[in-house]
């Protein structure tokens, strides 16, 4: 097969996180022209902000490391940040393709070296921590950020810093009159790996996400654990940055749940079983709680489970927690719940509740722009009834980096099929 | 060729300012006599490349050392052809932004990673891929089954040639017994028909690939894009040469005679899920002892599977199977009674909805550990558990049939274990930790580290790799399916789509001569100078890759499309004949001999770290852009994989007069983060050579230390290299500074 | 241990007595942990676990007939609203009770009660005659064919004195507003809803044929309804049995009037007042901001929420026939809303509901609060607002 130079043979992955990344470098090394958009100004997406994978407790960024290799050793990927796709018009083997870019408001003469943040004043809430801290407004959005390049925040545009964080700048790289810019792009097949959400854990009256200081996601746990996070991975409660000693872990806030999510989010058992170990790992004094309905720890991820479980500072409790409420004074969270394999009706204490918030898919919200099939639920169906648009990872099931990278690879060569004109 | 080397030292983003320019461009100039070597505050804007060009193009310069940023950025902007030789020297984030400005011993850190980095451009050649002759860009599948077939029709509709090996006489594997599949798409409370004729029509019909049946592989031998099949079938023998693999073999259910506790074989009317789905398929549904209806079942979950004492890890696919099972017994008849008992229902994702189904189909559930199957006296067989949710001793009414979800096998599980030769009298024994091969006659690789793919725990020849889940062990073979871990249906669709994909890459990047993941794109590979080889067998043991071969007499048989780059081999080498073009040890060896070594009244000691550049290295430039400091006696050697380490390395570094040698490589063990699986726990294997040299120097052990490093350490790097320091310090200098 | 037998049989039977959703349920307990009985001590709190009840259900088997465990539960629906599977708890209760009382064994303190009703048509061993006795001294219109609405007074509004105010201060509302309405009196029979709920269906189909057949007769279209209870059946449980009417609750057609400028209350009240949100009015019926509106229309009464409001507001105790049920003090819920409204500072905590005005009221005095915490109902402070 020959390479793919033409228009006909290349492929738009819109994502860039860990399927979208898959996705572009397994049709890049199968030879294809690949063109890689991201919304955010870094790739890498929502596994970037993981502290570890389960079952190794391994760091995302390892692996993102190689695939950012993998691509700077890659002539076949252009990919481009802060883009969005406005429109896609055409059939499989021949799209027109519409991108946004926002303006970053720093060129590509950007060397990463800080200056313009030393020149910043006005702080920001940090995105990459989920709000948890704040970050200059003139920022690199993580360490290992890919491409290693500062981004401006548009907050500041106009004013009398964004001229001295400019002046700031000795190599010409900031540039305030930065527009927002469309631009064309011709491609073969679409690979739509935007990803996931997690759910919104307000909507659960109950548990007083939002409401209690103490009481926090399963993704803001991520960054608590994590040292390129918010407290330099230190895990402490919210409420006065104590070390937090009694962490209880809530299954299904939102997920297997007809009125928030009815599916299961597949991950989330997994997930806290994890975070109990980076408790553990950082106070040995530490107690986990995990209240559950079911373990959804499938294939040799039991091992994980078994592993887990075998700790004796980790407590399963078979129940889905009720009610969530805060002592003020203390910042104490109390979990009612029911301890079904004792029958026993507990009110337990803990510095910090995490809720296990499942996974929306991002087509649910953010729609592809053409005719595309997606559940009820917002997953994107396998068959799709525009030809050569094909969904990856998250926005398909909600699965586990593993599977997401499998299904992102399978989601290439569906789309190197696809550019072939039918 | 004719090496000329330029020299650019790039003084922005602080280095300018934190260095004595002039004193590390005297380096290159005095020391190195460089053609060219020029300073430039921003070099990697277009003007600074651009003089960069121009010397390219009218001073003759033809390797390009630059010393600047780390080679972790700026990749695209530095990039002048794989016909140069480029090397960078990584002054921002590993010198000035991790050491004080104007600082002496900042400086000399710059100047010898100025020195190792020339030393290293002068030895580099630049890249000749391997380009062999006669390549088979045909895909190889071994197993007509679902997975096998998905791969084969995925592959044939990219355009490639496929040949595809079922054992039994007809494809479609365990498809073939199977009635209906659970729901991959809406309405997911509803079981999913398949026409099993559409799915082997999809290879049947195609020219492009041929299909043996009643078939099975004798050898294979080669290499990617060399590979040579020997196939048996109706007691001949075909011969394909074919590009790569994927393995498609699945799973068998597990043995049911080992359950006696759940009744079977006590009980004819106790059967597998695998039975029962038969039935289906057949229509013919009736209780085995009495050729009766069945008029009420029991399924019974994780039979066999998540028990220490059978297999402890999940199926993954049975809970689901049983709800479909379920639905079978309430669509032919909402009124049959009809029990699941379970440990965990593990309807993940959308499967959930199946499960709502079934339950307001009226299944009872039970939660709990089954305690007996017991024939009720009257023909009927009851069930009792632990109901974790009645907190109680449970007992069924009296059913017809117990159907057990007995869990997967992988085909690689089944059959002994593969023996490497035991060393013969007189050789050495080498320490290599030996892989899990199974003699499963799936494959029969004519490899010299065994015929099977290595297997990771319960015998799945799975990937160990969260991010790169296809990563086997062995170039251009790909496992797929419930062979390389334990899924259903859907997943196994997905998952051989995505292995097809991968024996296309493998195809296409070797036919380019470049390596496959993780160093995709590597034009380089080990050449050997075999007039130098004792036949130690030392590269062939340890390759991780299974790469390198053997002939009659041990001498090593290099492959270099199975080759991953990583150089273990090169490391493993104790006559030094494995290089690459731009790595080699004598290469290393030169660069850590650059290396200035004050003498001991100076009181500056010297640090060599030998850092994994997958992980090691970049959390080093992690710390500098931290701002984080540490010792400045450290002198940071990049290698491709810690097992690329050769010892001559040590002795090199402490013969110089080298104080210590810290080595910084991936977790080994069992979750292992070596992207070349075994690099790291080799490098930690020779650690006890490591003594002999030490002990042979007479020197300290502590001179040497190994640390396992991720890339998320970099906060822990200051003290890990501070403490070594200090370490050293206590130990006294190396008595061999100033030979 | 000795096993327990399932009994699809007996599950069957549940199943058909109307606890139809009984197997959807897969027992995560969000229901046990939800319940209002978790915020109380006492035996019955440690007996009643929801969940565990619909699992002896699910499977047939004996165990749940205790009285405190079996009645325990007020039906208040904060189990049933959040149900991940969208399981009817509070029908699954319902059937499992029929199940007991529909075979005669309806608890000893229940049968007075029932008996009353079957009797004489209300539970509160009331003549029937006595029915309209709450009118005197106001000229309550009598319901005709030309009247627009039917008002439907509660049986506890009829006969129980604190309660007659409630139907008082509601017909002088409608009368204020000039709404067209009228009473129908003797022959009215209670809804019935809260003797379904204690599991006597039969006498359920009985209160409810006579009151459709009555309604229907007189020529009843609308229905104003002073009781989220009343409300409730009427709205969900006598369309199937052929009482199909427009059905009100009064909070809903005053916030109306008001809107349509035919009602105001320039009288101040100078305090600060709490809602309590009736289970039958909030999650039963979604009706949350109508009694907030109008209270926002009273000037100078100062509102305030209750720490546990609206959708999540916590339960008086009164429904599924716990009106009737001794409670020890110290276990009410009633003594949690009171605690709430008089640490936030509240004078007066007002419902909309006449159990619950019962029930908070009985609370209040039993904690002897009732010289800092006024409990009224909504219509009582709304009528004293008329000028």
């Amino acid at each position: 097969m020959a390479q793919g130079q033409n228009g006909e043979r290349s492929i738009l992955v819109v994502g860039g996180g860990m399927s979208g990344l898959s996705a572009a470098l397994e049709a890049a090394e199968a030879g294809f022209q690949v063109y890689l958009v991201e919304r955010e100004p870094y790739l890498g997406g929502r596994v970037s902000r993981m502290n570890k994978y389960f079952p190794k407790l391994c760091p995302p960024n390892c692996g993102l490391e190689i695939n950012f290799r993998r691509i700077r050793n890659n002539p076949l990927i252009r990919f481009f940040t802060m883009t969005e796709v406005e429109k896609i018009v055409g059939e499989a083997g021949n799209f027109d393709i519409t991108l946004k870019s926002s303006p970053r408001y720093v060129n590509d003469k950007c060397t990463g070296c800080g200056a313009c943040a030393e020149a910043a004043t006005t702080h920001i809430a940090n995105p990459f921590n989920y709000g948890l801290d704040t970050v200059k407004a003139a920022y690199l959005p993580h360490e290992f950020a890919f491409p290693m390049r500062y981004v401006l925040a548009p907050e500041v545009i106009g004013s009398e810093e964004a001229a001295a964080i400019k002046a700031a700048c000795p190599y010409d790289a900031i540039d305030l009159d930065m527009q927002p810019s469309t631009f064309d792009l011709k491609v073969g097949a679409v690979i739509w790996a935007t990803g996931w959400e997690p759910y919104d854990a307000g909507k659960i009256g109950y548990y007083g996400f939002g409401k209690h200081k103490n009481v926090i996601s399963n993704v803001m746990m991520e960054r608590l654990a994590a040292y390129n996070g918010p407290t330099n991975g230190r895990i402490v409660r919210l409420s006065d940055n104590r070390q937090a000693g009694r962490v209880a872990f809530v299954q299904c806030a939102g997920s297997r749940d007809e009125n928030h999510l009815a599916y299961c989010s597949g991950v989330c058992c997994l997930a806290s079983l994890k975070q109990a170990t980076y408790l553990l790992e950082q106070n040995p004094e530490a107690q986990a709680t995990i209240f559950y309905i079911d373990i959804r720890a499938l294939g040799k991820y039991e091992d994980f489970f078994t592993k887990v479980q075998a700790d004796e500072r980790v407590t399963l409790i078979k129940g889905k927690a009720g009610e969530i409420t805060e002592d003020s004074t203390t910042g104490m969270v109390t979990v009612q719940v029911e301890d079904q394999s004792s029958g026993k009706i507990l009110k337990d204490q803990f510095d910090l509740v995490v809720l296990a918030t499942g996974m929306v898919p991002a087509s649910a919200t953010d729609k592809v722009p053409a005719e595309a099939a997606c559940d009820e639920h917002g997953f994107m169906l396998g068959e799709q009834p525009t030809g050569g648009i094909i969904g990856a990872g998250c926005v398909k099931k909600p699965v586990d980096v593993a599977t997401s990278v499998q299904d992102a690879t399978a989601a290439a060569l569906k789309a190197i099929q696809a550019t072939f004109r039918r | 060729m004719e090496k000329k080397i330029g020299v650019y030292i790039c003084t922005g983003c602080g280095i300018g300012d934190a260095l004595e320019i002039d004193a590390l461009a005297g380096v290159a100039t005095d020391e190195y006599e460089a053609a060219v070597c020029r300073q430039n505050a921003f070099l990697c804007s277009r003007e600074g490349v651009a003089e960069i060009k121009h010397d390219l193009e009218n001073e003759g310069i033809n390797t390009i050392v630059i010393a600047a940023c780390s080679p972790r950025v700026m990749t695209d902007v530095f990039d002048f052809g794989v016909d140069k030789v480029c090397e960078r020297v990584n002054l921002r984030e590993q010198v000035v932004w991790s050491h004080p400005p104007n600082d002496e011993d900042t400086q000399m850190m710059a100047q010898d990673q100025l020195r190792m980095g020339i030393t290293k451009a002068k030895e580099m050649q630049p890249a000749e891929p391997f380009m062999a002759e006669d390549l088979s860009r045909k895909i190889l599948v071994v197993g007509g089954g679902l997975a096998g077939i998905t791969a084969a029709s995925e592959a044939n509709k990219a355009g490639y040639e496929v040949v595809l090996v079922e054992k039994s006489d007809q494809l479609g594997g365990y498809l073939k017994e199977v009635h209906k599949l659970p729901p991959s798409r809406p309405p997911y409370e509803e079981l999913q028909d398949f026409d099993l004729g559409a799915v082997t029509g999809q290879v049947t019909d195609q020219p492009a690939v041929k299909v043996y049946t009643n078939a099975q592989i004798a050898k294979i031998s080669g290499a990617p894009c060399m590979f040579d099949v020997q196939i048996q079938q109706n007691g001949g023998v075909a011969d394909e040469r074919v590009g790569a693999i994927v393995l498609a073999t699945g799973a068998i259910p597990y043995d049911a005679a080992k359950l006696e506790h759940l009744g079977f074989g006590k009980s004819a009317d106790v059967i597998t899920a695998a039975q029962l789905e038969s039935m289906f398929k057949s229509g013919d549904v009736k209780r085995p002892s009495n050729g009766q209806p069945i008029t009420g079942a029991a399924f019974i979950l994780c039979a066999g599977s998540r028990d220490p004492k059978h297999l402890p890890y999940c199926s993954a696919a049975c809970c689901v199977e049983s709800l479909k099972q379920a639905k079978y017994f309430k669509q032919a008849n909402p009124e049959t009674p009809v029990y699941i008992f379970y440990k965990d229902l593990r309807a993940h994702g959308t499967y959930e909805l199946l499960y709502k189904q079934l339950q307001k189909d009226g299944v009872i559930f039970v939660r709990g550990d089954v305690t007996g199957v017991e024939e009720d006296g009257s023909g009927g067989l009851v069930v009792s558990a632990d109901d974790v949710l009645t907190g109680s001793p449970v007992m069924s009414e009296s059913v017809d049939v117990v159907v057990l979800a007995t869990g997967m096998v992988p085909t690689t599980a089944l059959g002994k274990k593969f023996k490497v030769q035991e060393p013969k009298e007189g050789e050495e024994e080498l320490a290599v930790p030996e892989d899990t091969i199974v003699v499963s006659n799936n494959l029969n690789l004519d490899y010299r580290q065994g015929p099977e793919l290595p297997a990771l725990k319960y015998g799945f020849p799975d990937s160990h790799f969260i991010c790169f889940p296809y990563e086997s062990r062995r170039t251009g073979i790909y496992p797929a399916g419930s062979v390389r871990a334990p899924m259903d249906y859907w997943r196994a669709v997905d998952d051989a789509t995505g292995a097809a994909l991968k024996a296309i890459q493998c195809v296409q990047m070797v036919s380019e001569g470049k390596a496959v993941h993780p160093r995709a794109g590597d034009l380089t590979y080990p050449e050997f100078f075999m007039q130098r080889c004792t036949q130690c067998k030392r590269c062939t043991e340890e390759c991780p890759f299974g790469a390198i071969n053997e002939d009659e007499k041990a001498n090593p048989l290099p492959n270099p499309t199975r080759c991953r780059r990583c150089g273990v081999c090169m490391g493993a080498c104790p006559e030094r004949i494995i290089s690459f073009k731009n790595y080699s040890v004598g290469m290393i060896g030169n660069a850590i001999k650059s290396i200035d070594v004050p003498d001991e009244y100076e009181e500056k000691p010297r640090i060599l770290v030998l850092a994994c550049e997958n992980d090691a290295y970049p959390a080093l430039d992690m710390s500098g852009i931290r701002r984080m400091s540490y010792n400045p006696w450290v002198r940071i050697v990049p290698v491709r994989c810690l097992g690329s380490m050769n010892l001559v390395w040590i002795a090199d570094a402490l013969s110089k007069g080298i104080d210590g040698i810290l080595l910084l490589g991936c977790k080994h063990g069992d979750d292992y983060q070596c992207h070349f699986i075994k690099g790291s726990e080799l490098a930690n294997i020779r650690m006890s050579k490591i003594q002999e040299t030490l002990n042979r120097l007479v020197l300290e052990s502590e001179r040497v230390r190994l640390e396992q490093i991720s890339i998320a350490d970099y906060s822990k790097l200051p003290e890990i290299l501070d403490s070594f320091a200090a370490k050293l310090d206590e130990v006294g200098p190396n008595p061999y500074k100033g030979y | 241990m000795e096993p327990k037998y399932v009994s699809l049989e007996m599950r069957d039977y549940i199943t058909g007595m109307g606890a139809e959703t009984l197997n959807w349920c897969m027992q995560c307990g969000l229901c046990t942990n939800l319940c209002p009985w978790r915020l109380v001590p006492g035996e019955i709190s440690e007996k009643f676990n929801i969940r565990h009840m619909q699992r002896l259900g699910q499977m047939g088997m004996e165990g749940f007939e205790d009285e405190q465990v079996l009645f325990a539960c007020s039906t208040c629906s904060m189990c049933q609203t959040n149900c991940p599977r969208g399981v009817k708890i509070v029908d699954n209760v319902r059937g499992m009770r029929s199940s007991i009382v529909g075979a005669g064994m309806a608890p000893a303190n229940l049968r007075p009660i029932l008996g009353s009703a079957h009797a004489q048509g209300n539970p509160w061993s009331g003549p029937r005659e006595k029915r309209t006795d709450w009118q005197q001294g106001l000229d309550v219109p009598q319901f005709d064919g030309d009247k627009e609405y039917f008002l439907f007074v509660c049986c506890h509004s009829c006969y129980d004195q604190r309660s007659t105010k409630v139907a008082k201060s509601i017909t002088r509302l409608l009368q204020r507003a000039g709404v067209s309405f009228g009473v129908i009196g003797a022959e009215e029979s209670c809804c019935g809803e809260s003797m379904r709920k204690l599991g006597d269906e039969e006498l359920f189909q009985k209160l409810a044929q006579s009151n459709i057949k009555l309604f229907n007769d007189k020529g009843v279209k609308k229905i104003i309804t002073t009781s989220p209870h009343c409300l409730w059946t009427f709205q969900n449980e006598y369309p199937e049995l052929g009482g199909e009417w427009e059905v009100i609750h009064y909070t809903q057609l005053l916030e109306q009037l008001l809107e349509d400028g035919k009602l105001s209350f320039p009288e101040s009240l100078g305090k600060r007042v709490a809602f309590h949100d009736p289970c039958y009015l909030g999650r039963h019926s979604g009706i949350y901001e109508a009694p907030r509106k109008l209270l926002a229309a009273v000037p100078g009464a100062e509102t305030l929420e209750l720490t546990r409001c609206r959708e999540m507001s916590l339960c008086c105790a009164g429904g599924g026939g716990r009106i009737w049920a001794e409670v020890p003090m110290g276990e009410r819920f009633g003594e949690l809303r009171i605690s709430d409204a008089v640490g936030k500072g509240a004078e007066i905590l007002t419902t909309s509901c006449p159990y619950c005005l019962n029930m908070l009221t009985d609370a209040c005095n039993s904690m002897d609060k009732q010289e800092v915490l006024e409990i009224n109902e909504l219509s009582e402070i709304l009528a004293a607002s008329l000028a």
